[in-house]
């Protein structure tokens, strides 16, 4: 299949000049992409160092992340990531558990369609970590409350985007379902869904992004153990260096669940990206 | 891609007479108004015939052949198959769609777009269906492409893989709506010949609407002739051309060239009639 949209006339006509010129760039924008980074990451280390920034609360880099290694190999941060991403599954498992066929009810169904879409748009609005305080009052402070924030948060993204998604097929689609006699379940089931898909995973892929911040944010306000909760009571106990530490860590981890994410949806709608490749417009 | 071999076998016609009865569609702005697209129709398909309908553009010869279909509801009338009255599941019938591109499923590969025609109403094995698929991508000579996406394949192939999945379901009547409408003139022709080959192998009965004067007279028994809309019937006219067509011979035939005038002199005498065919 790759061999065949390489061979695409777009793309095999171009030869070898225009492929080493896309290669310079992209070497290029990378490079400088991450030489910024690097320069950012200097600054940091040299303002420390050099005493520009006079604070015991401004750790260098370089001893960030030693505590980093340190936290992690002697096993104090391992059980707090790993409770923080179970919270994170299971919130956000909810929310697109409920959020997908309430998009997808919301979307085909007109009569559900008027009686949520008001409340929806109303509640869409308010910032998610603005609801932990009452939340508190309702849920207390257990894992229940972490975990409806962040399957409210994951929710909306996931409502709204397949709602999108499943207004956007093709009529025609529609058709073709029907004059194959095709049951509305099938239809469904083969057609609309995975018409609406690429919309679909494009909400997850935000909510994802919420979720962990929702997460970090409830176990903060309302932490017993978690990253959130671990970042918190170092700033407290004046731990400047471990508190960056744990700041590092859930970049990494919010870097690196956002690259899993995109990669996955890579795989499961790989025909759009080839169908794009290939040039096909329509 | 040659399907001569399938002229060997010509089964009987299969199937039950489709009949068209008084059929009128009006459509009902948004504003209140209403627009009378089909101004009572009565034809009478008979079975393994190939009818052609041709009209100028915009005079509703897709609405007509959607009410056939069962697509769309008939505001009177009605469309029969046999004794049946055809409403919404369109038993027996299948359409093609004009446009080809978007008709095929994009994630699906070209096998998956066929089977899908039959796979859920006829409970067999996988591979009886796949068997089913590649017999029918065979004769539309495409079963090299099975396992690629529709949209890796060029505009002629993609129709002849709509044809593949509109026939897989070996429907009893075929509908087409302008299938040859947007490809190139010689893809065109290609496409013309095979669709002949098929309908000899198969013996389903066809209707095709068009705009195409030529292709109507090519392909069909019978040409009906459309009125401006709100369209309804103004002639039926048989073609009597011997079969098998012949892609140069046939229409270079006096006796086609003679229908061809007669037809087209038909369509442009109307009023307003030249400046729509003109396009």
């Amino acid at each position: 299949m790759t061999q065949l949209v390489a061979d695409n006339e777009t793309q095999g006509l171009s030869g070898p000049k225009r492929s080493v010129s896309i290669g310079v760039r992209v070497r290029n924008s990378r490079a400088s992409g991450v030489l910024l980074v690097v320069l950012i990451l200097c600054a940091w280390e040299l303002s420390a160092r050099t005493g520009f920034v006079q604070s015991t609360n401004w750790p260098p880099f370089s001893t960030v992340m030693a505590t980093l290694v340190v936290d992690v190999t002697d096993g104090e941060l391992l059980p707090l990531i790993l409770s923080t991403l179970w919270r994170l599954a299971r919130g956000y498992g909810i929310g697109f558990a409920i959020g997908i066929p309430l998009g997808f009810a919301i979307a085909l169904l007109r009569p559900v369609r008027l009686v949520v879409r008001p409340t929806i748009e109303l509640l869409r609005p308010i910032p998610i970590p603005a609801i932990i305080p009452p939340l508190i009052f309702l849920l207390g402070l257990g894992d229940s409350l972490k975990l409806s924030s962040i399957a409210f948060a994951t929710l909306f993204p996931v409502v709204l985007n397949t709602i999108a998604g499943v207004m956007a097929v093709e009529p025609i689609y529609d058709q073709v379902a029907k004059t194959f006699g095709v049951s509305r379940w099938t239809a469904l089931r083969r057609v609309v869904f995975p018409a609406a898909l690429p919309f679909v995973l494009a909400g997850l892929r935000t909510a994802l992004g919420l979720a962990v911040v929702v997460t970090v944010v409830a176990e903060m306000i309302v932490g017993q153990d978690g990253v959130g909760y671990y970042l918190v009571s170092m700033q407290f106990a004046m731990r400047a260096a471990d508190m960056y530490a744990a700041i590092v860590l859930l970049t990494l981890i919010a870097y690196l669940l956002n690259r899993a994410f995109i990669l996955a949806e890579g795989r499961i709608i790989r025909w759009t990206r080839l169908r794009e490749a290939s040039g096909d417009a329509s | 891609m040659s399907v001569t071999a399938l002229h060997q076998v010509s089964p009987a016609p299969q199937g039950a007479r489709l009949s068209i009865d008084k059929i009128g569609k009006v459509f009902t702005g948004p504003s209140g108004g209403s627009v009378k697209a089909i101004d009572g129709v009565t034809l009478n398909v008979e079975p393994g015939e190939f009818l052609a309908i041709v009209g100028p553009s915009g005079c509703g010869k897709s609405t007509l052949l959607q009410v056939i279909a069962g697509l769309m509801s008939p505001s009177s009338g009605a469309v029969r198959l046999g004794a049946q009255d055809v409403t919404g599941e369109p038993a027996h019938m299948v359409y093609l769609f004009q446009q080809y591109g978007k008709s095929l499923l994009p994630w699906m590969s070209v096998a998956e777009n066929v089977m899908f025609s039959f796979r859920h109403r006829i409970v067999m094995t996988r591979s009886a269906a796949r068997a089913r698929c590649d017999e029918y991508l065979a004769m539309v000579g495409l079963l090299d492409f099975a396992d690629h996406y529709p949209w890796q394949l060029s505009g002629g192939m993609q129709q002849r893989v709509a044809i593949a999945r509109a026939l897989a379901a070996e429907p009893k009547v075929l509908l087409m709506d302008e299938p040859f409408s947007s490809v190139d003139a010689l893809t065109r022709l290609d496409l013309h010949a095979l669709i002949l080959d098929l309908w000899t192998a198969k013996r389903f009965t066809a209707v095709l609407v068009t705009h195409d004067v030529d292709e109507a007279i090519f392909l069909a028994d019978r040409v009906a002739v459309l009125t401006h809309r709100p369209a309804s019937i103004s002639e039926v006219i048989d073609t009597n051309l011997p079969r098998p067509r012949l892609s140069i011979e046939t229409r270079e035939s006096p006796n086609f060239l003679a229908l061809r005038h007669r037809l087209l002199a038909h369509l442009l005498a109307r009023p307003g009639g030249a400046a729509h065919d003109a396009r």
